[in-house]
C-alpha cells in the first residue's frame, strides 16, 4: 500500500518544531514512532500537508524522576519506559499495560508512550481500507455528517483504544503541552473531550512534550485488565485501572478507570465514592461491577468488531476484576 | 513532491539513496536497493513479514518512513548470511523443517536474531513473546519455537569456541 503525499520535516529543536506547527496548525501531523499514523494514512483516513518528525528532538525523550513526580518524556519508545528502573518501581502497572500493547516488534521499539496517549481513536467503519469505506459510505470522520453505528449521532463515537490511557489516568498523570507562546500542564481528567473526531484538548499550535505521574504518598495496590481478541496485534476490546491504597483495613483511597468504550475512558466516581474510607469486602467488586455496566450502557455503540452488548457486559467484568485485584479481595 | 537525500548503513555497507517522503522503508530496501527478502504481506503493521533490524531493534519496515531511517544501521536477512554460508538461525530454521512457503520466513527469523542479541538463552515465553508479531499461515509455529531453541544452543556453542 502506498503512502498518500506529503512533506516531511525532522526538525532538530523543540523551538523549530513549535515553528512548524504554528505555521501548519492542522495540516501537519505529529509522527513519532508512525505505528498507528503510518497506518491511517495508507487508509487515507488523513491527509495532512506535512509530517513533522520528532524523531531529532532530543529533550523529547528520557525519563526524570525529580522528589514527587516522575516525569516521561512524549516520545520516549514503550520500550523504554517499561525497562526504567523507576518506572518498574513505582509503576508496575504501567509495566503491566505497556506489555500488553501488540506485538513486540510493532510497538515496543518504535511506538512512543506520547503516540499512545494520542492515538487516532478507532472505529470498525474507520479503520479500514479505502477500497472497503466505499462500500459502506462516509461518516462524520470522512466528511459527512452522520455516524454510520450510531444514526443521527451529532459527533464520532470512535474509540479511545490506548492500553496506557486508563493506566495513565488511574495514576492521575497529567501532561504538558507546548506552544511557541508557552506551555501549559493539563491533568488527564480534563485532556479528553469525548469527541472521537477531535478527541484531546491539544491546541492546533501545540505539541504534547511530557507525561507526568506524581509518585505514590503511600504503597499502592493496582490492576490492570485487558481483553483483546488476539494479543499480538489486536487493540483492548475493553480495558479497566483500579489504583489504591490501603491503609489500616481501609480503603485509604482508589481511582477506578474502565476505557476502549467510547471517545474518552470514564473514570468510576460513583463506585470510587461507595468504597473509599470502608474496609475492603467482595460487594465492592459487585458494585463495581454494576456501576461499570450502567456507565457502559450509555456510552458504547455498535462499532467493534464484538457487539455492543458484549462490550458492555465486559466492561463490567472488567471492572470487577480489576476491583478485585486491587483491593486483594 | 521533492526527493531528499537519505544515507543510512544497509547490512553493513554504507548507503545514499534520494527518496520521495512518502517513501516507507519498505520500499527503499525493495525497490531501490532490490532486496526482495523484506517481504510485503498486509502492509499495514500486522503481519511481521517485512520486519528488519533498525539499530538493532526489530521494526516493521512497512511503517517506517524511510526518512526515519537516516543514519540508522539496518539489516534484513539479505544481511544475516556470510561468505555462503548460512546464519545458524536460518540453518535451524531450514533443517528443522520451520519453512513451508517461506514467505514469513525473512520476518521470523529476523524477530528470531533481534530476540537472541538480547537473551542468548531464551526461555519458550520468551520465543514465543518475540514472535508473537509475526503470523505465519503455514507450519503452526511449534516448528520455529523447536529452531529458535537450537539456533540459540549452536550460536552459544559457537561463542565459546
Ligand atoms: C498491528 C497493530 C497493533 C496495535 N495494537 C495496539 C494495542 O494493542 N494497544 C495500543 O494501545 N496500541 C496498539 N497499536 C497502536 C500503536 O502501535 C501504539 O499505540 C503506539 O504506542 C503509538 O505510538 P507511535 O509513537 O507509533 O504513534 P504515532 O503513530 O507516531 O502517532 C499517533 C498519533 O499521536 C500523535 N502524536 C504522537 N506524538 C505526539 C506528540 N508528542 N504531540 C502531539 N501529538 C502526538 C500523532 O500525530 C498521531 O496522531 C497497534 C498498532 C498496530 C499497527
Ligand atoms: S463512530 Fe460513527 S462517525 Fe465515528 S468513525 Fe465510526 S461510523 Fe464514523
Ligand atoms: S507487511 Fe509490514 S507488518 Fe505486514
Ligand atoms: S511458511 Fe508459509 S507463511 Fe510461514
Amino acid at each position: 500500500m502506498r503512502l498518500p503525499q506529503f512533506e516531511y520535516f525532522a526538525p532538530v529543536s523543540l523551538e523549530d518544531a513549535l515553528k512548524l506547527k504554528d505555521q501548519m496548525r492542522t495540516s501537519a501531523w505529529i509522527l513519532a514512532g508512525g505505528t498507528d499514523l503510518v497506518v491511517n494514512l495508507k487508509h487515507r483516513l488523513l491527509a495532512p500537508a506535512a509530517l513533522i518528525s520528532i524523531r531529532n528532538i532530543r529533550n523529547l525523550t528520557g525519563i526524570d524522576l525529580t522528589p514527587d513526580t516522575l516525569v516521561i518524556r512524549a516520545g520516549t519508545a514503550l520500550a523504554q519506559v517499561a525497562s526504567h528502573p523507576a518506572v518498574k518501581e513505582h509503576f508496575p502497572i504501567l509495566v503491566k499495560a505497556i506489555n500488553s500493547i501488540g506485538a513486540m516488534a510493532i510497538q515496543h521499539f518504535r511506538g512512543t508512550i506520547g503516540g499512545n496517549l494520542c492515538l487516532t481513536p478507532r472505529c470498525l467503519f474507520y479503520n479500514q481500507s479505502l477500497f472497503w469505506r466505499k462500500g459502506k459510505g462516509s461518516c462524520h470522520r470522512t466528511g459527512a455528517k452522520d455516524c454510520l453505528a450510531l444514526k443521527g449521532s451529532e459527533s464520532c463515537q470512535s474509540i479511545c483504544s490506548g492500553d496506557t490511557v486508563p493506566v495513565l489516568l488511574a495514576l492521575s498523570a497529567s501532561v504538558r503541552l507546548v506552544g511557541l507562546g508557552g506551555s501549559r500542564v493539563v491533568p488527564l481528567t480534563e485532556f479528553f473531550s469525548g469527541l472521537g473526531e477531535s478527541p484531546y484538548h491539544i491546541l492546533p499550535e501545540e505539541i504534547l512534550t511530557e507525561i507526568r505521574i506524581p509518585l505514590p504518598w503511600a504503597p499502592i495496590s493496582w490492576s490492570y485488565q485487558r481483553l483483546g481478541m488476539r494479543s499480538a496485534v489486536d487493540f483492548p476490546l475493553v480495558n479497566a485501572a483500579a489504583v489504591a491504597v490501603l491503609d489500616k483495613g481501609k480503603v485509604e483511597h482508589l481511582r477506578l478507570v474502565i476505557s476502549a468504550v467510547g471517545p474518552a475512558p470514564v473514570i468510576l466516581r460513583e463506585a470510587e465514592k461507595e468504597i473509599k474510607g470502608a474496609q475492603p469486602e467482595p460487594r465492592m467488586a459487585d458494585r463495581a461491577a454494576e456501576i461499570a455496566l450502567r456507565a457502559a450502557g450509555g456510552v458504547v455503540v455498535e462499532n467493534a468488531i464484538q457487539s455492543r452488548d458484549y462490550r458492555v457486559k465486559m466492561a463490567g467484568v472488567m471492572a470487577r476484576r480489576a476491583v478485585k485485584e486491587a483491593l486483594r479481595l | 513532491m521533492r526527493k531528499q537525500l537519505l544515507s543510512l548503513t544497509v547490512n553493513g555497507d554504507p548507503v545514499e539513496l534520494a527518496v520521495p517522503p512518502n517513501y516507507t522503508l519498505q520500499e527503499a530496501l525493495r525497490n531501490d536497493l532490490g532486496l526482495k527478502g523484506v517481504k510485503e504481506g498486509c502492509s499495514e503493521g500486522v503481519c511481521g513479514a517485512c520486519t528488519v533490524l533498525m539499530n538493532g531493534a526489530p521494526v516493521r519496515a512497512c511503517l517506517t518512513l524511510a526518512l526515519e531511517a537516516e543514519g540508522a544501521d539496518i539489516v534484513t536477512i539479505e544481511g544475516l548470511s556470510k561468505e555462503g554460508w548460512l546464519h545458524p538461525i536460518q540453518e535451524a530454521f531450514v533443517n528443522l523443517g520451520a519453512v513451508q512457503c517461506g514467505f514469513c520466513t525473512p520476518g521470523m527469523i529476523m524477530a528470531s536474531k533481534a530476540l537472541l542479541d538480547r537473551i542468548p538463552n531464551p526461555t519458550d515465553d520468551d520465543i514465543e513473546a518475540a514472535l508473537t508479531g509475526n503470523f505465519c499461515r503455514c507450519t503452526g509455529y511449534a516448528k520455529m519455537r523447536v529452531a529458535v531453541r537450537t539456533a540459540a544452543r549452536e550460536l552459544q556453542e559457537k561463542a565459546q569456541d
